[in-house]
């Protein structure tokens, strides 16, 4: 029922022994870049990278007494004479086009505001919106009067990011089918690094569970829903900004907690996740026939770890 | 994340209502998420723990994470500070860190809030002879801090030693009498002045024989409370709330036990938070098993407090050896 655990300890006296230096007692070689560049390299913040007389400093990098030094850990890249550090933790970074999943925080005159785990809440227009019915319009001043009709704060929605504002913040549109209000699951969030760019980022598993990857970082697991490009007219208009749940079954209900446990635990492992790798995952467990909520003990999560990195 | 979207809540809401009863992880009712403790945390402390609920087996990152310590502080009684017997203030502090998304304002409130919960449960024992300092700090959270509150204060509590003293006094010679056999041995050896001007012929003070690290546990060891929050969606209830857990639900009965293994169970306090209401033989049959569930905590906690003291002996022991 009720489990303590320790928190680690480092197991050896002389664990910091081996790797400390003085910086100064470090090898010597000015690193050079062109080595380099073939394999990704990790930066500690504080890490000297190269000499500013010849590269420019980028993102991720500052300047201190003519050298380029790393400001978070992360992979250094190079574009010509640029050198900069993509951080392996840090909000989203949006880029047009992408995939993502939002909460609503607020509503405002027209448009509503978004958090998308990014630096700035992103913004939805209320033309970029869909009527219910799909009908084409303008948007009148009574549609405006019915905003928390189509979003309310809380609510989730998958959409895509349609372009930039001048301060940075992004621009949502939710104008196709595929896109709108999300219910019937549960949401986990993962670091977004974790998500690739994939051709498809709805993937619908086997077991009846729909999972929507939002390049932000933030999962949708579902129950499967009839595909939506098939009979775009036979779909119900109501549904789309509908809050209530469809009738979910135990199984599927099973499903979509161990689907969300088998991403705890790539998170947790920090592996990126593709829809091969989820779907080798579900299979392993299933083999296991464990517990759903065994997946997130130490030693169960492990050997799903180490299965999945075997067959990849 | 405060807020969920209506299809979240009735999602949580209809698992937790189906037969056998689902929860976003897997876990039954009245499971709890795996507890990580660790006592002795804080160097400068007269008692220190650190618990985390529900963090992550691999990289440590996640879950409700709370950090206590008690200072132990001298009052004088007579300023009217102090108070013969001792007194304990509990402060909770919520790190902005830990909840985002909130103005500094219902921080504030929520500060407050777990503040008056922890001051006016635990010291009510008063139990001390000093003045004791029990500080909180909630670092993350991740649903069900009231458990983990008092479950890192009572940890906190129980690795607190008292440092032993000797009472001390000094003596001012009476002008003008030779009497020796009146007198302390550690006098002060003052000259027999005519401008002696000080009233108090008498001081008292203490000192303390120990060395820093030893002292007595403090007494009462085995009488601090801990909680169980029972989140009651009715007719169930369970155990161990996640946030989105939390939110989802109308109602929570926090109840704060008392289980010295010798006398009998204690309620200390409890409170019903919610917009909704229940009726009182609800709340009864609630107590009462709210007490199984708190005995489940409390000897578990119990052994594990007991675990870590070994630990810690073992540990001075081998740096003792490694010197």
């Amino acid at each position: 029922m009720l489990s303590f655990i320790s928190f680690s300890q480092p197991t050896d006296a002389n664990h910091y022994g081996s790797t400390r230096h003085h910086p100064d007692v470090e090898h010597d070689s000015l690193m050079d870049l062109d080595d380099d560049l073939g394999g990704s390299r990790l930066t500690c913040p504080g890490e000297f990278i190269t000499s500013s007389q010849t590269f420019m400093r980028g993102h991720g990098t500052y300047v201190d007494q003519d050298e380029v030094i790393a400001s978070v850990a992360g992979t250094i890249e190079r574009v010509n004479k640029l050198v900069t550090v993509r951080a392996i933790r840090s909000r989203y970074n949006p880029e047009v086009g992408d995939l993502v999943v939002g909460r609503i925080t607020e509503v405002q005159p027209r448009r509503w505001k978004v958090d998308a785990h990014s630096r700035q809440d992103a913004i939805l227009m209320l033309s970029s919106v869909n009527l219910p019915g799909g009908v084409q319009r303008r948007k009148l001043e009574s549609d405006e009067l019915q905003m928390r009709n189509f979003f309310e704060e809380g609510d989730l929605l998958v959409a895509e990011v349609q372009a930039f504002f001048s301060d940075g913040a992004m621009s949502l549109h939710t104008r196709s089918l595929k896109y709108g209000k999300l219910r019937n699951g549960q949401l986990i969030i993962v670091p977004p690094i974790l998500v690739r760019r994939l051709k498809s980022h709805f993937i619908s598993l086997p077991c009846g569970v729909d999972l929507i990857l939002g390049l932000n970082g933030y999962i949708w697991v579902s129950k499967h829903v009839k595909d939506i490009d098939q009979g775009e007219q036979g779909l119900d208009a109501e549904a789309v900004y509908s809050n209530k749940n469809d009738d979910i079954d135990d199984a599927t209900r099973m499903a979509i907690s161990r689907v969300s446990n088998i991403i705890r635990v790539l998170a947790d492992y920090f592996v990126p996740l593709t829809d091969m790798l989820l779907l080798e995952a579900y299979e392993w467990v299933i083999e296991q026939e464990g517990d759903t909520k065994d997946i997130l003990q130490e030693d169960m999560s492990d050997a799903l770890v180490a299965a999945i990195s075997a067959r990849a | 994340m405060s807020s969920l979207s209506k299809a979240e809540k009735s999602y949580i809401q209809s698992s937790l209502l189906s037969k056998p009863p689902l929860r976003a992880d897997g876990r039954a009712l009245y499971d709890f998420r795996a507890v990580a403790l660790e006592t002795g945390v804080a160097p400068l402390a007269n008692g220190s723990a650190r618990i985390n609920i529900g963090r992550n087996a691999h990289d440590g990152g996640g879950g409700t994470e709370i950090l206590a310590a008690v200072k132990l502080e001298v009052e004088t009684v007579a300023d009217g500070e102090g108070v013969d017997g001792g007194r304990v203030v509990g402060t909770v502090s919520c790190s902005p860190a830990a909840y985002p998304h909130l103005p500094s304002g219902a921080l504030d409130d929520l500060q407050h809030d777990l503040t008056s919960v922890l001051h006016d449960t635990v010291s009510y024992l008063e139990k001390k002879s000093w003045l004791l300092n029990l500080d909180v700090i909630v670092l993350s959270d991740d649903g069900n801090v009231c458990d983990a509150l008092f479950m890192a204060a009572r940890a906190a509590l129980w690795d607190t030693k008292v440092p032993r003293t000797r009472s001390v006094e000094y003596q001012a010679k009476k002008a003008g009498n030779n009497a020796e056999g009146n007198r302390d041995i550690e006098m002060d050896e003052e000259g027999k002045s005519g401008f002696d001007t000080r009233i108090t012929k008498k001081v008292t003070d203490f000192e303390l024989p120990d060395y820093w690290d030893e002292g007595e546990i403090l007494d009462g060891r085995n009488i601090w409370p801990i909680c169980v929050t029972l989140n009651l969606l009715p007719p169930v209830f369970f155990l161990d709330a996640a946030l989105q857990e939390e939110s989802s639900i109308p109602l929570r009965l926090h109840l704060m036990f008392s289980l010295p293994p010798s006398e009998k169970p204690r309620l200390q306090t409890f409170r019903l938070l919610g917009p909704s209401g229940v009726d009182v033989p609800l709340i009864k049959s609630l107590i009462k098993e709210g007490e199984v569930h708190a005995r489940s905590i409390w000897t578990a906690l119990d052994a594990k407090l007991k675990d870590e003291d070994i630990r810690r002996n073992q540990k001075a022991r081998d740096r003792f050896l490694h010197r």
